[in-house]
């Protein structure tokens, strides 16, 4: 069994990715937990601790495994009502303002009659 | 005579809303006009300096060696974890919400750049 298959190289790649957006999103969710940076950053060090711990493990299905896992408990962990940006889906301003259909157009007369 | 004057003065005060339009291009109906979010568009020069602030005050990268086309993994000798945590403090500073699949391939300063750049909705 050749290590450096090409297929095996894009199942490392693929978990490689799983990791990070696995972490992009724990980070964003103890952000949502801990509001006061005070709090945050300590949380941030030990979930990274966490990430580092596993760092060298070379068996692709014990990774495999272990992203399983880590996404179960990031599941578990949402936030019920986290801070995403009012302008992004989800948020409070999406779609509050639709733009208008193109060809409306409003004309500024003032109120000028006609047969004035 | 006075509603001829008047009739005149409003014929230059009436302004159909088509012409300005024409006027801002694409960038109007691309982006919500009258928002209050999102439409202070910012030049290239200021999205540079806050990126290159934000990259220097990350407390695993040596300031000096921050520069705009710099790559974070390669030249700043950083962690594929700390990119993510270099492009989340990015979505901070300009209040921008980048999907996973985005955020993912944000590897070095000029994409960074690039994308805020174009991003219409980064402030």
């Amino acid at each position: 069994m050749s290590v450096s298959t090409a297929s095996y190289l894009a199942r490392r790649a693929a978990q490689k990715e799983r990791v990070r957006i696995l972490y992009r999103r724990a980070l964003k969710d103890t952000l949502n937990w801990a509001v006061h940076r005070h709090l945050f950053y300590p949380d941030a060090d030990a979930l990274r601790e966490k990430f580092e711990a596993n760092r060298n493990v070379e068996d692709v299905e014990l990774i495999d495994r272990m992203i399983a896992a880590g996404e179960a408990t990031y599941n578990k962990w949402r936030h019920p009502d986290p801070y995403i940006v009012p302008w992004a889906p989800g948020g409070t301003k999406f779609c509050r303002n639709p733009p208008p259909t193109p060809g409306i157009e409003v004309i500024y007369d003032y109120g000028r009659e006609d047969n004035d | 005579m006075a509603s001829a004057l008047r009739s005149a003065i409003l014929h230059h005060v009436r302004v159909p809303l088509s012409r300005t339009l024409i006027l801002n291009g694409s960038r109007t109906t691309a982006v919500r006009s009258m928002s209050s979010h999102g439409d202070d568009h910012l030049d290239k020069q200021e999205v540079v300096e806050r990126v290159l602030d934000v990259v220097k005050t990350f407390p695993k990268v040596d300031p000096s060696k921050v520069t705009p086309d710099v790559h974070f993994q390669k030249d700043l000798g950083l962690d594929s974890l700390d990119t993510v945590e270099i492009v989340m403090a990015l979505e901070e500073e300009f209040k921008l919400e980048i999907p996973d699949k985005e955020a993912d391939k944000i590897d070095s300063c000029p994409l960074a750049i690039e994308y805020i750049y174009n991003h219409p909705m980064s402030s």
